[in-house]
């Protein structure tokens, strides 16, 4: 029983660097029809960022928790305006092509410069130890990850149902060109919205810098889980990339803890039986999956 | 899919060299001492990905090291001036490495064949240097099938193996009170050699292996695993992960407080650079098997400091047993008046040799084993790190005839 | 009196790529007329249209909304300068409820209809004000539509075959609100391939074939060629 509860708050709190990034990922698909595919890559530089501030000018954990997505929102908009804009208007082909070259690019960088073994990151002294509960031992982080993702997931979707700004970009999602019919300016939004989804990636990186080896290819594996997390939720849909992140790392956690050897597997066979049943994702809509 | 590409084309390209070697008339047509008049030492290993901070190029500047000290001692009297180093990147891949090792071997006339981490792709060099009839020093790679199915004349397995780290670390904790072991490793040659290693030291020692998990590769998460290793009340977890895999799992293993329940970590292999990346204080207390340390002594700190002053860092052990191999195939060549590969390999077996690298050193004859001391070292804690790199404490020297397999174990015929 | 047109069109071509959809199309569109667009499929009528919204792009000509040239301008900003688009299929957003739908498109004149007299004229829209868009039925989507473009307060409507597919009583009820626009001083362009529909809301009708305009007519001669123009619509 103990151990079940163990392995669902370790789902979770992978589940939360999916869901995360996940969202910056619908989000920035839903409104600019990009595939990023540099997404890891920019997990992979919130956590490097993160590592490297602690190390230079000595910025914490909970600063950096605002101060990196901030950098890495900066980064997303430098990104957007010198390099994604210019083949928005051609197949989106190209742009996922040129996300690939840039992952190649940052990661070389990273390597270049701070070499292949990663980076030393302490986590602050509140958030080490174990919640106890009865019986019951709950890694402190994990629970901290957990529930601080949840919070800016809903924080998020409550940005995206609560506020003009998210019926905007609800609307541009939807149907960009209708948007632009009905007197929104969808481009004004493009590049806050890349950013945006740029600075999740960032702040799921800088939430697994105490947890995970913080190395240049963090992010090379963590791709290809989150575009079956994307999948899975429903290319574009919001909501969706949320409910598929958490789900995605319960699945990888109880695989692990029961079917080892097939772990991985197991998410992409999820991935597969949603698709067959539901081609558009749990969360897609048939017209956002053309 | 780039690398299956890279495959085919090393495949091609190994057949048509297979072919031009065929008609050269194979080795030793040159008539003077020194073929080519030049000895050139070739640094084969991974200059880009995983094992790149812990040999890559900085492999190559300890060569080099070796290569300025022995023109230094032997002056006017080296049996060639013209020594060089050439280097290539074989990725990790097995078949990248075959591809590489015939080139350096036949077209840039490489004498000798360094370093190579990655067990399946020495493996693949150690075949190409007994086909070739050239040498090959191996540094990098843990696998002892270097120096045992699979041993032959022209390889030598120079720094460390699965058995040496399993039989100082297993052995260590089990006597230090660490009876019951869970061991989580890595799927794949390494991982399940380190398994079989580790198991065998622990039973021969006295204490149990109640279990093992087999991990993917790569993987960052192993909260999972953890979970479920302690759920049986170990009194150790050993791990046979490397690089950003032991990274992940350390941070998540002090991340569930398993130390609190009374269950400590043993490390299979760990390289200072892991050391350095994850930051003593998440190792502090980790007890594991040094090759060598760079602050263990004064004549290693010295050459540590000149290893500073080259590259901006200070060196693993790979990097100053890179520096040994060089420095004693120089030496070997230099006696033998010659870089024939068989005379050099006479040279070589039965070498009793010390240097900044070898203490104690000795190169086995009969399955060309370097034996050297090892060492039992433990992490130090934040508070006793007294400058960069100062990670390591010594705890004990487990002597040369001791910390390596014995030779009748190995079942090499040469 | 003529007046200065609302909308005129001259010598306007459209392609998609090589195909040319649009040959030379002129046509003018006055302040408080209701002008419907009439032919076969693939005569080009929506091509039109979406011209004048800014949709569709590919287009050469001259483009005069209120006098100012706007071949060029985009659509968010016809739509600021007073456009107001009903979408062939609606255009209701699933992601948004009612009354976001409702609240989406930016409000573009003094002309604009408070929420509440949106909600008095379509009570269905108040009472399912937080539902999602599609979940209402076909006509009360299009309700939502038309509701849509007159909270902006939009000078001239420009409606895709706003009948379509739907029962009469509906096609009534749209009938009737197209003539409070124009009652209130409205202009609309609409595509309408029910003539019967077209000839009581509208004041004159532009037939086109094979993307020109072949024929312009007023609403009495419209009527009087019903069942000519009904042969050549195919119907």
């Amino acid at each position: 029983m103990n151990e079940v509860l163990q392995y669902t708050i370790q789902g979770l709190a992978a589940g939360s660097f999916y869901a995360l990034s996940a969202l910056g990922l619908a989000i920035i698909f839903g409104v600019l029809g990009v595939v990023n595919f540099a997404h890891g890559a920019c997990y992979m530089l919130g956590a490097v960022v993160a590592a490297v501030l602690l190390d230079t000018v000595g910025l914490g954990f909970w600063p950096a928790l605002l101060v990196v997505p901030l950098i890495m929102f900066a980064f997303g908009v430098l990104i957007e305006r010198t390099l994604v804009r210019w083949l928005l208007a051609l197949d989106p082909l190209y742009n996922f092509l040129l996300t690939f070259g840039l992952t190649l690019l940052l990661v070389d960088l990273v390597k270049r410069r701070y070499g292949v073994s990663g980076l030393p990151y302490e986590r602050p002294d509140v958030l080490r130890g174990q919640i106890e509960l009865g019986a019951l031992r709950l890694p402190t982080y994990q629970v901290f990850v957990f529930v601080f993702s949840l919070l800016v997931c809903v924080l998020v979707w409550m940005l995206m149902t609560r506020t003009r700004i998210g019926m905007i970009v609800r609307a541009s999602t939807e149907r960009s060109d209708l948007a632009q019919a009905l007197g929104i300016n969808v481009g004004r939004w493009v590049t806050p919205v890349f950013g945006f989804g740029i600075a999740l990636a960032g702040l799921a990186g800088v939430l697994a810098a105490p947890f995970r080896a913080i190395t240049a290819d963090m992010g090379s594996n963590f791709i290809i889980i989150l575009f079956a997390v994307v999948v899975i939720g429903g290319l574009g849909s919001i909501l969706g990339a949320v409910v598929a992140g958490f789900l995605v790392g319960l699945v990888e956690a109880f695989g692990q803890a029961y079917a080892p050897t097939f772990a991985q597997i197991l998410i992409f066979v999820l991935m597969a039986v949603v698709v067959l049943v539901r081609p558009a994702g749990l969360f897609g809509r048939e017209e956002t999956a053309r | 899919m780039k690398r299956n590409t890279a495959a085919k084309v090393a495949v091609a390209s190994a057949g048509a060299m297979l072919l031009a070697a065929c008609g050269q008339g194979g080795p030793g047509a040159d008539s003077g001492a020194i073929s080519d008049d030049s000895i050139v030492l070739a640094v084969l290993n991974d200059q880009s990905g995983v094992y790149k901070d812990l040999s890559g190029p900085n492999s190559v500047k300890a060569v080099e090291m070796a290569i300025a000290d022995f023109k230094e001692e032997h002056g006017d009297d080296a049996v060639t001036d013209n020594i060089e180093v050439v280097s290539a990147d074989h990725q990790n891949e097995p078949d990248v490495a075959n591809t590489k090792a015939q080139e350096l071997y036949d077209r840039e006339n490489a004498d000798v064949i360094l370093d190579v981490p990655t067990s399946s792709a020495a493996l693949a060099v150690a075949n190409q240097a007994k086909t070739k009839k050239k040498l090959f020093l191996n540094v990098g790679a843990a696998t002892t099938e270097l120096t045992g199915a699979q041993c032959n004349k022209y390889t030598f397995h120079w720094a460390y193996d699965t058995y040496m780290l399993a039989n100082g670390t297993g052995t260590a904790v089990t006597e230090g009170g660490g009876k019951n072991w869970q061991i989580i490793y890595p799927d794949y040659a390494f991982g399940q050699d380190m398994e079989k290693s580790f198991t065998a030291a622990v039973e021969g020692a006295g204490g149990s292996v109640d279990g093992s998990i087999a991990t993917p590769f790569p993987n960052d998460n192993f909260a999972t695993f953890l979970t479920k290793a302690a759920a049986k009340d170990p009194d150790v977890i050993g791990t046979m992960q490397a690089g950003g895999d032991l990274i992940n799992l350390v941070k998540q293993f002090n991340e569930g407080g398993y130390a609190d329940r009374g269950i400590s970590l043993a490390v299979g292999l760990m390289f200072i650079t892991d050391i350095h990346s994850l930051g003593v204080e998440q190792f502090a207390g980790t007890q594991f098997t040094e090759a060598w340390y760079w602050n263990m002594d004064d004549e290693a700190r010295a050459w540590a400091d000149r290893f500073l002053e080259e590259t901006g860092t200070r060196p693993s052990f790979a990097h100053a047993a890179n520096y040994s191999a060089a420095l004693q195939y120089l030496e070997a060549v230099q006696r033998a008046e010659t870089d024939e590969s068989d005379a050099v390999v006479e040279e070589l077996e039965g070498l009793q040799a010390e240097d900044v690298f070898l203490r104690n050193g000795e190169v086995r004859a009969e399955d060309h084993r370097v034996i050297h001391d090892a060492y039992l070292a433990k992490v130090k804690s934040p508070d006793e790190v007294e400058e960069d790199w100062d990670y390591e404490e010594i705890v004990a020297t487990i002597p040369a005839a001791d910390a390596f397999r014995p030779v009748e174990e190995s079942g090499c015929e040469m | 009196m003529p007046e200065a047109p609302m909308l005129e069109i001259r010598g306007l071509d459209a392609f998609y790529g090589e195909a040319q959809a649009l040959r030379g199309v002129d046509l003018t569109v006055a302040e408080g007329e209701v002008v419907t667009l009439v032919g076969r499929n693939g005569a080009g009528k929506t091509t039109l249209l979406r011209s004048v919204m800014g949709l569709h792009r590919q287009v050469t000509g001259e483009l005069l909304f209120e006098g100012r040239d706007i071949v060029r301008t985009p659509a968010h900003k016809r739509a600021r300068a007073g456009l107001g688009w009903v979408q062939d299929d609606r255009g209701v957003y699933a992601s948004l409820t009612v009354e976001e739908n409702l609240l989406l498109p930016p409000v573009v004149s003094d002309r604009a209809w408070a929420l509440d007299k949106v909600y008095e004229a379509f009570p269905v829209l108040a009472d399912r004000r937080r539902a999602g868009g599609t979940t209402l039925s076909g006509g009360e989507q299009q309700m939502l539509a038309i509701a849509r473009v007159l909270r902006t307060g939009a000078r001239m409507l420009l409606l895709d075959e706003p009948t379509e597919g739907l029962a009469p009583v509906i096609v009534r009820q749209i009938g009737d609100i197209i003539r409070q626009v124009k009652e209130s001083g409205g202009t609309v362009l609409l595509i309408e391939q029910n003539v019967k529909f077209a000839a009581t809301v509208a004041d004159r009708h532009y037939l086109l074939a094979q993307g020109s305009v072949v024929e312009s007519l007023d609403n009495a001669e419209f009527s009087a060629r019903q069942a000519e123009l009904l042969q050549h619509l195919g119907m």
